[in-house]
Formats: structure tokens, C-alpha cells, sequence
């Protein structure tokens, strides 16, 4: 008789390993939608090529992709500083929309300015708020020590709400009808396109971002006493900064870089502030950042992804008549198959002759 | 306000407030093994589709509640599979139950929008219901609601009392020495998931049976995001989760009754109160509270051994 | 024999040519902001669609649930590269995404509902529900007791704002001491707390419930209490068979159809459609039973002279809350006023923030 038996590896699987185990749930959970797609009369090849068309098929679809995974990126990578220090970050909803406040209420009240001047105090506003937003959790966490999880996530409705309460009054258009949004920003006020695509220099902030974030965890002292108070809160007493001001630092960093996304997709994408600007960004963002294990250069990569799955599966609706609901599903899938692939990564299954 | 209104705020109080505690109660137990699940909006969802479809099928509300339970558990126990059995993060599999959970309400409940089943209605208690006050307060519910009275009671018992509630709290406070003691610790871990999947599923059941009794999408509306966030509000405890779905289900019903009054104030300002009032009242306990009484291996998953 | 084969193959390609299965199907795509699950809005454009879906010669298909922001720019330009000749944008947040793919995409026909931008190739459309809403104000005016009308709606928008007016004045018209007492929800759609609403507004004394939601609950609501109410976007009476006085309703069906058929004529120009009644874009759902004949012939009548255009909703003097002076005496209120209404008429208690 022989029996199955988990066995830990010795040591991690290494990327080519971790490829395969990667493509290995794409394709279950491809499968597994192909399934669904056949269930209901559609043909499942076509739907697939769709939506690998609509996520990497043409220069359209990679540049629908990009602006879309802008966002998902800056939150992102702010929640992953956080999680380093074992901060649990849920507000970077909440920081997000602060960040899109903060840059409005300076394009409403500055449009003036030339642009050289008005894009950078409309980023580093949208950090500010954002910031100040994520600085509230810690100190309640450091001060009070009320559990950051409720607190960012509670604040995160209560940000939509101000959000909605400054475009609802104070800062409805007068030219548009009564309707719940902003005056459009002025030019200068706008981030504009690269060359003739779609895509927003908002790009670039993505790039320098990242970068700055890797440098920032990898090779500099502070980085590294992050991850060491985070993995072992006694290692925090041999770092230079006492606990209490690594969280508040991962609150303000992850806080603006959340911000910096609401302010592009309010300057770069929206051209105003609007309600519908909340759209769920940074609950995705904590995704993506668990499935990146919170490295900057993966978290691009699975940003990228998760936002060619969602244009990919646009596709698939309009042309196959598919509901809404059925991206969410392959997205669920996709999710929970990849998860329990990674097991693949740390153990591996031996079959044993029973003794 | 009039004290009849104050009493009507009460009553409407303790019904918004019911489907909130069973998915508070239920990601208790699924905590205090050990195991984070943040899927619970989309088992509620899932639960609210089930109870639905159970009760129009066969005609019994009662089917519908443990149709809604079980297919709960059910979705949980996806979450159990993916964390207990291939050690994924809970954090991403939870996030990732909600996307499924909602998407495939919305999936397999559109042809039904619309669409009646029977339900449950209130039945006031002999006797108690005609007690002054109390009585149209706390006894003219439907019969879940009585349900929710019982049910913390009951789970507090089990958790401090019983064997198997000791063997669930030592999955989530020390799953190393209770291993070592022979307790079953991964199934205690996976009684708890599906334990509370079954309760989060009921939640949702309540939306669609019992608060309303049609069928729409979308009927869970953020309220187990609020489950997750009152379930530290709770500290883990039954008793303090009835305090913080009534405080929160009752804030929401009194500004819209505020609202209703023709108080003056912007409605997102009003909207703001039961979140803001969570935070203020869960700093204010935890500055009295010594830790947050968090179960010791929240989250954390079991090594699996040779 | 090869002579005939040639005619017959002549005759063959002939027919093919001519046939109307030759000619290129029109496409048109619709943009939804909701699943259309949610039985109300966007499922009343469905609706539309189905109809334009069984005309000759055309094709359509839909997007549901975009959002309103920067995604919703991206689905209306890959339905324009896909090849769609007719879209429709069914929310107001669609105008600005939609008026910048429609630059770029002359050949194709843009339809925005519920803004007001206009393209060479770019109409909008809406209709004129706030008749429906006056009418169904006459019957609830008549038929409460209290005097006290509730109304749960979703957000403070001119739509919505301008619905409750009319649905105030329509009941002041029959009963000068109603009062209309608004509760906002801030949201299209959660039936459980449009339930909770509407319970807070019979709390207060209302004995009428109308609603500018998406869910049938506040219908549940009222029935429960044993008092009236009125539905919105479809005929809700199966929901409160006891409760349902009326609804006002959309009925897309038509004006999708007229603006199809002109693009396939080649006869469609770029306008502001605001139809109402008269063409039975917006109409009101059958009395139920409850409503007495006189009520009936009082509506009736009313309808028929919105009907013809002989009488307007919004006339003056109106003032609002505070009251001053919006629409002087012998006046009425113009298009641009309507669309751009942010304030209440006397009458109803609630603010519009």
C-alpha cells in the first residue's frame, strides 16, 4: 500500500519552479472557466483568446492594461511597506480618496499656476492627505492601541463619504446640471498623455516609485529594520527608531502612495473628482500585494495581470454575452488556484511505500 | 421623538442589527481557531442566494435558513481547503471568497431578480410581547431574531465551557502544545471555518427571508465587511458582538430617522456616524482593555508535519 | 444546361445581394452602469435593448456594470473598434468618456442618456419622468390620511430632485396639506436599507411610501404596515399587491427602436431628446385597486392634457423651501432649469445635500 505524504523542501522552489506552478493554475483555472463558459453555450477557445486579446493582443489592449494597472500599483506598493512592519494596512481606500481630495482642492483653488508647478504641489498634496489619512490609524494603534484593521477599514468609508459630501456641495460644478462632480481641472492641472497613446506619465511615477520603494526595502538600514521589527517585534528594541515611529512611517508612506494614485486617476483620468473615482482600487491592491509577497517589481507584474484579467474579461462580455459576474468568478478562481499552488513552492508531495 | 418612535428605532434597531451579529458570531468562531477569513460578504451573498432558492423550491423557510447555512459552509470551506490543506495566505484567500462569493450570487441569482419565496414574519411572543416597553422592543420579531438572542449565549457557553470549545481556542492560541497534547488541531481549525461559515451563511440568509423577502443581487451590501470589523470591536466575544451590531444597526437606523424627522444636515455627514462612532467607541474600550485580546496565532497558518 | 447553371448562379449572387441578410447587420452596443439584475434602471434599458435585438437587420450586445469613471471611456472605445454603429451610454457619468471616443470615431453614432453634451455624432436622450412622478403625487395626494408622503431616494441629483418636486406638486395639486418628507440613502441599490428608510418615513406618520430606487423593498415596507405606496421604473405591484397605488414607469423600447431605424436610414441627426409622455417613454403603471374611480378620471384627465402638451408640471409661482420666488406666476420652469434643479419646492421636508 502506498501513502501520500507531504514533505517541506529544503529550500524554496526556485523561479522556473515557481513559473511552472504558476502557469499550472492559470491553466486550472482557465479550465475551470472554460467549463463555465460551456455550460452556458459559449464557446470556451473563443472566450479564451478574447480575453488573452483584450490583455495582451494588440499596442490597444497593452495600453488599456497599463493605464488600468497604474493605480492598482501605487496602492499597492504602499500596502506592501505597510505589511512589511506587519502593519495591516486595509485603508488604502480610504488613503486613496483622501489623495484624490487633497489634489482637487489644489487644481480648484490654484489652476493658475503652470503646470511645472501645479503637478508637483498636486502630488505632493495628494501624498500629504494621504499621508495624514494613514497617520491617523497608527497613532490610534501606537497611542491607544486601537486594532489598525477596524480602523483603516472604518476610515476608508468615512474618506468616500467626505469624498461625496465635497462634490455633493462645496465643490459641485456650476456648469453641470447639479451633478455630483467637480468643475473639469484646467489644463495645467492636467496630467497628460505619453506621445499618441493612451497611457498617462502617471506611468513614470509608477517607475521612480518602485524603484525608490525597492531601494528603500532592500538596501538601506531602515528597509531592513522594517522587515526585521516586522517579523519579530522584539528586534524592534535594536532599531533606531522606536516601534512607535516605524508605524507611523509605513502609515504615511503607504498613505501617500495610495494618495498619489487618487490624485492621477482624478488628474490624468478623470480630468475632475467624481464619486464613481472610488472603484475599489485599494482593496484590490491588498491582493496583489499578498500574491507579489510585497516585492515592488512583482507587485508590477501581478498589477499588470489582475488588470489585464478585468479589460481581458470586457471582452469576453461584449462579445459573447457573458454577465458581469462571470469575471469575477475566474478572478476568484484564478486567486484561490494560485494561492493553493504556491503550497508546490514549500513542500512537495512524495508517494511512500507504507511501511 | 416620541417615546413610541424611541421604542419603533429600538425594534428597528435589533432587526438591522440581526443579520450583522450571526456573521459577527460566526467569524468569531472561525477566529478563535485560529483562521482569518475575510470572505464573509461573499458567503453572506452566497448565503442570501441559497436561503432564497431552498425556500422558493421547497417552500419552507426553515429549508431555506439551513440551505443558506450549509451552502455557507460550503463556500468556507473552499477557504479551508486553500489555507488548511495547501497552506495558502488567509488574507488573499478570503479577499479572493468575496470576489467569488458575490460574483456568483450575481451569476446564478440574475434569472430570479425580482421573484418572491416564502419567508419569515414576525411572530410576537405569548405573554412577553405584551410586557410594556420591552415587549414590542425585543418580542415581536420573526423567529431568527429570537434565534440571535440565544445563539451568543450559547456560543459563549460552548467556548468557555466544553471540551470542544477548550480544543478551539487551543487552535488559536497555542496549536503547537495542543498538538502535542493530541488534540486534533487542523480539525478543530476546520470545525471552526466551517462552524462559522454556517453562521455567516444564516446572515445572509436573514437579508433575503426575513428583512426582505424578495429577491435581489447585491443583498449583503458591505454589512460583512462590517461583520469582520466588529468582530475586533467585540474583542472576541459573543456577548460584546451583540453590543456592536445593535450600536452599529442602530446608528444606521436612527440617522435615517433623523433624516426622516427633517433634521437639517447633509446626508453624508449623517452617513458618517455609525462608522465614526465605531472607531471612537472601539478606542475608548481599547484603552481600558490590556492587548487586544486577539486569538495568539491569528492568521497563521499550521506547519503540516511528517 | 451551362447557360442555366450561369442564370441560376446569376440569379443566385442577385439574391444574395439583395437579401437583408446580406447587408451588413447594424451593430449596437449598450453600456450599462449596473448588473441588470438590479430590476430597475439599467434592467429597464435591457429591456430596450431586447427590442431593438428583434429588429430586422440588427445585432446588439451590452456591457453591464462599468463603472463610471475611467473605465467606462475603455468599453466605449473597444465597442467603437470592435465596429458598433450605434452606442448607448445609459448614465450620466458616461458623458465626458463617451463625447472623447466619439471624436475619434466620426463613422459611429453616440447616444448619451441623461447629459447634455452634443457631437456631430453624439445625441443625448433622457425622458421626461417627472410627468409620470406629478401623476402618481395627484393619486397619493388623494389617498393619504396623514397628509404626511414618504419618499426614499438614492442621491440628491436633479433627477432625483426633480422627481420629488413634481411628485410634491402633484399632490399639493389634489391636497395642498400634503407634505413630502425625503430620506436619502445614498445608494441605488441595498434593499435592505431602502427598507429601513422607507420604515423610518412610516415612523413619522407617512401613510403614502414612493421611492426613487432600484428595489421594490419600500413597496415591502409599507404593505407590511398596511398603508400605500407607489413604485418606480417598472410596475411593482406584485411586490405589495395591498400597497401599490401605481408607478411611473420607463419604456425604452420605442425611442431605441426610432433612433436605430434613423441610423439605418441614414436619417439620424445629433439632438437633445427629451421625450415624455406622449411617446410613452415614461408612463404610469396601472392603478391597483384600491384607488377610487374619481381618482382615476382625475389622473386620467391630467395625463391626457400632459399628453397633448396643453399643460405643463412645473409652472408657477414656485418657491422653494425658503421661500423665494424660482419660477414667477404665469411662467414655466425651462428645460435647462429642469436639468440643473438642486433645490425643493415648499412642501417637502429634507435637504438636498
Amino acid at each position: 500500500m502506498s501513502v501520500l505524504q507531504i514533505k517541506r523542501r529544503q529550500e524554496p522552489l526556485f523561479i522556473w519552479g515557481s513559473c511552472l506552478i504558476f502557469l499550472g493554475a492559470i491553466v486550472l483555472s482557465l479550465g475551470i472557466s472554460s467549463l463555465l463558459l460551456l455550460i452556458q453555450d459559449r464557446p470556451p477557445i473563443q472566450g479564451l483568446v478574447l480575453l488573452f486579446q483584450g490583455a495582451f493582443g494588440s499596442r490597444w489592449a497593452l495600453e488599456d492594461c497599463l493605464v488600468k494597472a497604474i493605480p492598482i500599483f501605487l496602492c499597492s506598493l504602499g500596502v506592501a511597506i505597510a505589511f512589511r512592519l506587519q502593519v495591516w494596512n486595509i485603508g488604502a481606500e480610504g488613503q486613496f480618496a483622501l489623495g484624490a481630495v487633497g489634489a482637487t482642492w489644489i487644481a480648484l483653488n490654484f489652476g493658475t499656476l503652470p503646470a511645472p508647478l501645479l503637478i508637483p504641489l498636486m502630488l505632493a498634496t495628494a501624498g500629504i492627505f494621504g499621508g495624514l489619512w494613514g497617520l491617523i490609524p497608527a497613532v490610534l494603534k501606537t497611542r491607544l492601541r486601537t486594532n489598525e484593521i477596524i480602523t483603516t477599514l472604518m476610515l476608508n468609508y468615512i474618506a468616500i463619504l467626505i469624498l461625496d459630501y465635497l462634490v455633493y456641495g462645496p465643490w459641485k460644478d456650476p456648469v453641470s446640471f447639479g451633478f455630483p462632480m467637480t468643475e473639469v481641472f484646467s489644463d495645467s492641472a492636467i496630467v497628460g498623455s505619453i506621445g499618441a497613446t493612451r497611457i498617462n506619465w502617471g506611468l513614470l511615477l509608477c517607475v521612480v516609485f518602485g524603484v525608490m520603494v525597492w531601494v528603500f526595502l532592500r538596501f538601506t538600514r531602515l528597509g531592513y529594520e522594517l522587515k526585521a521589527s516586522g517579523e519579530n517585534i522584539n528586534a524592534a528594541r535594536y532599531a533606531r527608531l522606536p516601534y512607535e515611529r516605524l508605524v507611523w512611517l509605513v502609515m504615511i508612506l503607504s498613505g501617500a502612495l495610495a494618495g498619489s494614485a487618487g490624485f492621477l486617476e482624478a488628474s490624468a483620468s478623470l480630468n475632475r473628482l467624481q464619486p464613481s473615482i472610488m472603484v475599489g482600487y485599494g482593496y484590490t491592491a491588498i491582493v496583489v500585494a499578498w500574491l507579489a509577497r510585497l516585492n515592488p517589481l512583482y507587485i508590477g507584474i501581478a498589477s499588470y495581470l489582475l488588470a489585464g484579467l478585468r479589460v481581458g474579461v470586457e471582452h469576453i462580455q461584449l462579445d459573447l454575452q457573458v454577465p458581469a459576474a462571470f469575471g469575477g468568478i475566474m478572478e476568484g478562481l484564478i486567486l484561490l488556484t494560485l494561492l493553493a499552488g504556491s503550497f508546490f513552492n514549500h513542500y512537495r508531495l512524495v508517494i511512500r511505500r507504507a511501511p | 421623538m416620541t417615546s413610541e418612535m424611541l421604542i419603533l428605532l429600538m425594534a428597528a434597531t435589533i432587526q438591522s442589527g440581526t443579520p450583522i451579529l450571526y456573521a459577527t458570531l460566526g467569524e468569531i468562531i472561525t477566529e478563535k481557531s485560529g483562521v482569518l477569513n475575510l470572505g464573509v460578504e461573499g458567503i453572506m451573498m452566497v448565503g442570501a442566494l441559497a436561503g432564497f432558492l431552498a425556500a422558493k423550491i421547497t417552500g419552507s423557510p426553515v429549508a431555506g435558513v439551513l440551505a443558506g447555512g450549509l451552502c455557507g459552509s460550503l463556500l468556507a470551506g473552499v477557504h479551508g481547503l486553500v489555507c488548511l490543506g495547501f497552506q495558502g495566505n488567509q488574507v488573499v484567500s478570503g479577499l479572493a471568497l468575496t470576489i467569488l462569493g458575490t460574483a456568483l450570487a450575481n451569476y446564478l441569482g440574475t434569472p430570479y431578480v425580482g421573484q418572491n419565496a416564502p419567508g419569515f414574519y414576525p411572530v410576537p411572543l405569548p405573554v412577553l410581547s405584551q410586557v410594556p416597553v420591552l415587549g414590542p422592543i425585543f418580542f415581536r420579531h420573526d423567529l431568527l431574531v429570537y434565534g440571535s438572542f440565544v445563539a451568543p449565549a450559547l456560543i459563549w457557553i460552548f467556548m468557555k465551557y466544553s471540551r470542544w470549545g477548550l480544543g478551539l481556542r487551543t487552535a488559536g492560541e497555542n496549536p503547537e502544545a495542543g498538538a502535542a497534547a493530541g488534540i486534533p488541531v487542523v480539525g478543530y481549525r476546520w470545525a471552526g471555518i466551517l462552524a462559522g461559515g454556517f453562521l455567516m451563511g444564516i446572515g445572509g440568509a436573514y437579508l433575503s427571508l426575513a428583512y426582505t423577502h424578495i429577491w435581489t443581487t447585491g443583498l449583503s451590501a458591505g454589512r460583512g465587511w462590517i461583520a469582520v470589523a466588529l468582530v475586533i470591536f467585540a474583542f472576541w466575544k459573543p456577548g460584546r458582538a451583540v453590543v456592536g451590531a445593535y450600536l452599529f444597526g442602530g446608528v444606521m437606523a436612527f440617522q435615517l430617522r433623523l433624516q426622516a424627522m427633517g433634521a437639517n444636515i447633509p446626508s453624508s455627514l449623517l452617513l458618517m456616524l455609525p462608522y465614526g462612532l465605531t472607531v471612537v467607541v472601539l478606542t475608548l474600550a481599547s484603552m481600558r482593555q490590556r492587548g487586544d485580546q486577539a486569538p495568539a496565532v491569528l492568521g497563521v497558518n499550521l506547519e503540516p508535519r511528517d | 444546361m451551362k447557360k442555366t447553371v450561369i442564370v441560376l448562379l446569376f440569379a443566385f449572387v442577385l439574391a444574395v445581394a439583395v437579401s437583408p441578410a446580406a447587408a451588413k447587420d447594424l451593430k449596437v452596443g449598450f453600456i450599462y452602469v449596473s448588473p441588470i439584475g438590479d430590476a430597475g434602471w439599467s434592467f429597464a434599458h435591457d429591456k430596450g435593448r431586447q427590442v431593438v435585438d428583434a429588429m430586422p437587420g440588427v445585432t446588439t450586445s451590452y456591457v453591464e456594470a462599468v463603472s463610471e469613471g475611467p473605465d467606462s471611456e475603455r468599453v466605449i472605445l473597444n465597442m467603437a473598434r470592435k465596429g458598433y454603429d450605434v452606442i448607448f451610454a445609459t448614465s450620466y457619468g458616461y458623458m465626458d468618456p463617451m463625447l472623447k471616443v466619439a471624436r475619434q470615431f466620426p463613422n459611429t453614432t453616440f447616444m448619451h442618456c441623461s447629459g447634455f453634451k452634443l457631437n456631430a455624432n453624439m445625441g443625448n436622450y433622457f425622458g421626461r419622468m417627472y410627468q409620470a412622478r406629478y401623476l402618481s403625487g395627484m393619486v397619493a395626494g388623494a389617498m393619504t390620511k396623514s397628509d404626511i408622503l414618504g419618499y426614499v431616494a438614492a442621491f440628491p441629483i436633479p433627477e432625483v430632485i426633480r422627481g420629488i418636486n413634481a411628485f410634491a406638486l402633484g399632490a399639493q395639486a389634489v391636497n395642498p396639506q400634503a407634505r413630502v418628507r425625503v430620506v436619502w440613502t445614498k445608494t441605488w441599490y441595498d434593499p435592505a436599507t431602502e427598507k429601513e428608510a422607507a420604515k423610518s418615513l412610516l415612523d413619522v406618520g407617512a401613510d403614502v411610501i414612493a421611492q426613487h430606487q432600484d428595489s421594490p423593498s419600500p413597496q415591502e415596507a409599507a404593505q407590511e404596515r398596511g398603508v400605500y405606496s407607489v413604485g418606480y421604473n417598472s410596475d411593482m405591484s406584485s411586490f405589495a399587491p395591498k400597497a401599490h397605488l401605481t408607478a411611473p414607469v420607463w419604456n425604452w423600447g420605442p425611442l431605441y427602436t426610432e433612433t436605430v431605424e434613423a441610423v439605418q436610414n441614414g436619417t439620424w441627426t445629433s439632438q437633445a431628446l427629451w421625450p415624455g409622455m406622449e411617446k410613452g417613454i415614461v408612463d404610469l403603471a396601472p392603478f391597483g385597486p384600491m384607488v377610487p374611480q374619481a381618482v382615476k378620471d382625475m389622473v386620467t384627465k391630467k395625463k391626457s392634457l400632459l399628453v397633448t402638451g396643453t399643460e405643463t408640471v412645473f409652472v408657477g409661482p414656485l418657491r422653494d423651501q425658503a421661500g423665494s420666488l424660482r419660477v414667477p406666476a404665469g411662467a414655466a420652469a425651462s428645460d435647462n432649469e429642469l436639468l440643473g434643479m438642486t433645490w425643493f419646492v415648499q412642501g417637502v421636508i429634507g435637504t438636498t445635500q
